[in-house]
């Protein structure tokens, strides 16, 4: 099964068809889509300006990282989640859309890069690469909507 | 028409405003700006009331979180505040009878109420808060009515644009 092939089946699925029919699911989704965003903005952010010792100087660099890194992946989860399911609503419309292509991409590098991070102790550099990965897909996301 | 009415018109029609509306991808570059700002807001004041709650961060003291993380906030407001007035701006004459958005400036002044009184009750008072339970039920109270609050700022500024 091609990728495209792939697409076209989720979009026929129960799943794609029914939120592509009814009038308000692709618009609950997408407001839990931007809960889980804000959530998940704030923890990486203070996360990141935790490791440059911006805020939180007295705990060790990480600490807050690490406290926070069950929000994280649960807001990280909730926008994954919803995620598929606004993609289900049309696979095909976003499949050639070369601003979703991107942001996958970027999620995709921004998770790598993260993971690597953990295993190495926060590093201030990776923090910063992860953290840029994470506005770029954020911003390739709203461009989604123009293209 | 009444004169709020005539103003958003009024608005709509200046050069800014009109420049913004007719420009390719001013109206989204500025909304791209705005949902960042919203995340900062909404994520670090998030974070701060999930700490009073007992869920978050318990390792720290509601003070040491709630310090630095409003004054990331109050940057992130001035952000969305600011690229707010420009979208406001461009369709002032759209949005005035817009019933999402009316909502949602009501549920802004709410928030920052809430907040007000938030700090007048209890600023004196949070130095003590750190133990779990030490916590009164009127903060942890506020802090449920900011999540609430703020996830409904998110998601009628979403619903805008459905009407």
């Amino acid at each position: 099964m091609t990728l495209l092939q792939a697409c076209e089946w989720l979009g026929h699925s129960s799943i794609g068809t029914a939120i592509r029919t009814s009038k308000w699911d692709f618009a609950l989704i997408e407001m839990v889509h931007l809960l889980a965003l804000a959530l998940f903005g704030g923890t990486l952010l203070v996360s990141a300006l935790q490791s440059f010792g911006v805020i939180f100087k007295g705990s060790p660099p990480g600490a807050i990282a690490r406290d926070l890194r069950n929000a994280q992946l649960a807001s990280l989860l909730a926008m994954i989640v919803s995620g598929i399911l606004l993609f289900a609503d049309g696979p095909l419309r976003y499949y050639g859309n070369a601003a979703f292509r991107v942001k996958l991409l970027l999620i995709a590098a921004a998770v790598l890069t993260g993971l690597v991070n953990r295993s190495r102790g926060e590093a201030r550099f990776a923090t910063l690469v992860s953290a840029t990965l994470w506005l770029g897909a954020g911003i390739a996301g709203r461009v989604i909507g123009v293209l | 028409m009444t004169f709020v009415q005539l103003a958003c018109q009024w608005l709509a029609d200046t050069t800014i405003g009109t420049r913004i509306r007719e420009s390719d991808n001013l109206f989204s570059a500025i909304e791209t700006v705005h949902v960042l700002g919203i995340t900062l807001v909404a994520g670090t004041i998030a974070i701060v009331d999930l700490r009073i709650l007992g869920i978050l961060l318990k390792r720290q003291s509601v003070r040491a979180v709630l310090q630095p993380l409003v004054k990331i906030a109050w940057l992130g407001f001035a952000v969305m505040a600011s690229s707010g007035l420009l979208l406001f701006w461009s369709e002032a004459d759209k949005l005035y009878s817009n019933p999402a958005f009316r909502l949602k400036m009501i549920w802004l002044l709410l928030a920052g109420a809430n907040q007000w009184i938030f700090h007048r009750t209890h600023e004196s008072l949070m130095a003590a808060w750190s133990a779990p339970g030490t916590v009164p039920w009127r903060a942890r109270l506020a802090a449920i009515l900011s999540l609430l609050l703020w996830s409904g700022i998110i998601v009628l500024g979403r619903a805008i644009a459905y009407w």
